[in-house]
């Protein structure tokens, strides 16, 4: 089944109308998905900031990624759950605003610096997390991240506006 | 209608009308743009308060003193804040006058308020003050009283698109 075929029979369901016919869902999941944004991208920026060597500097990398990661993955379990949820109401729409393909291009790039990140400088951290600067990779991988994140939440506004109004 | 609610619709009046309101509902990218960084800004906002209020009760970060991980935070919480009431005053003046008679909005300003006054003084006080001067349970107390007021903002924030 082709990808389009597949959203236009997603978009029929009875799971896909409920969703998109009842007054709360959207608010509801609307409201949970943007404050959610709290815990997942606020913990995630000051974990890019503390790679990048600016905030709780004095704190071991691995101390705060151990700290801040369960709470951030709950969250971006949240983001997930709510996002495919809001996604499910209309399918056919959301694919074919382009801010909605962008955001999932951006999604899995972030995805995959955050696997990079832990298979090659992350791997090492307890080499590195004494000393009073960061090596350049996780500078790197902290840029990228705070980049893709910026325009996720720009995409992520974008198809607001692109969707018809509900 | 009192003297009160004379000035603030004045005040929505002026703020609607002068410049800046103009500029920002005629403009097709400035109300979208301002509402990332109005988002952006509350990631920053909501993680570091959350952090604060985790190690608060005793959730997260329970081997550091409140204080330090408190005043280390707390630029970045200050300025977080700017950002969003900044880039949230644009984004109101250009509805202002809608936003006078919207009661979400009320009751976001009243518990951004609330919020605000709570933390710089109280929060503040818990939160900087040596360990030992404190009973854990006022850090409890803090932290929910925290969540609790700007969760609200947050919420009737939101609200102000449905009603």
């Amino acid at each position: 089944m082709s990808l389009a075929r597949f959203l236009h029979w997603l978009s029929e369901t009875g799971f896909s109308a409920t969703l998109r016919e009842s007054t709360w869902v959207e608010p509801i999941f609307e409201t949970v998905h943007v404050l959610t944004l709290t815990l997942f991208l606020g913990f995630s920026v000051l974990l890019d900031l503390r790679l990048l060597g600016v905030v709780l500097r004095r704190r071991r990398v691995s101390e705060v990624l151990a700290q801040l990661n369960p709470w951030l993955f709950a969250g971006f379990a949240v983001m997930i759950v709510t996002g495919v949820l809001l996604f499910c109401g209309d399918p056919v729409a959301f694919y074919s605003t382009i801010f909605f393909r962008v955001k999932m291009i951006m999604l899995v790039s972030a995805g995959l610096n955050v696997l990079v990140f832990n298979w090659t400088v992350g791997r090492r951290v307890v080499e590195w997390d004494q000393g009073l600067s960061t090596p350049m990779g996780a500078k790197v991988a902290a840029i990228l991240s705070l980049v893709l994140w910026v325009g996720i939440i720009a995409a992520g506004r974008g198809i607001a506006y692109a969707l018809p109004p509900p | 209608m009192s003297e009160l609610s004379a000035l603030a619709k004045a005040f929505c009046q002026w703020c609607s009308n002068s410049f800046f309101g103009h500029g920002v509902r005629n403009s097709v990218w400035l109300f979208p743009s301002i509402e990332i960084i109005h988002l952006l800004a509350l990631g920053v906002l909501g993680g570091t308060i959350l952090i604060i209020n985790l190690r608060l009760l005793g959730v997260r970060f329970r081997n550091e003193p409140v204080s330090d991980l408190a005043r280390e935070l707390q630029p970045w919480m200050i300025s977080s804040l700017a950002v969003m009431l900044v880039s949230g005053f644009f984004l109101f003046a250009s509805e202002a006058e809608k936003m006078y008679g919207n009661s979400a909005f009320r009751a976001k300003m009243a518990s951004l308020a609330l919020a605000i006054v709570f933390t710089f003084t109280l929060y503040r006080k818990v939160t900087l003050s040596e360990e030992t001067q404190m009973s854990p349970v006022w850090n409890s107390v803090a932290a929910l009283i925290s969540l609790v007021l700007w969760t609200g903002v947050g919420l009737a924030g939101r609200a102000i698109g449905y009603v």
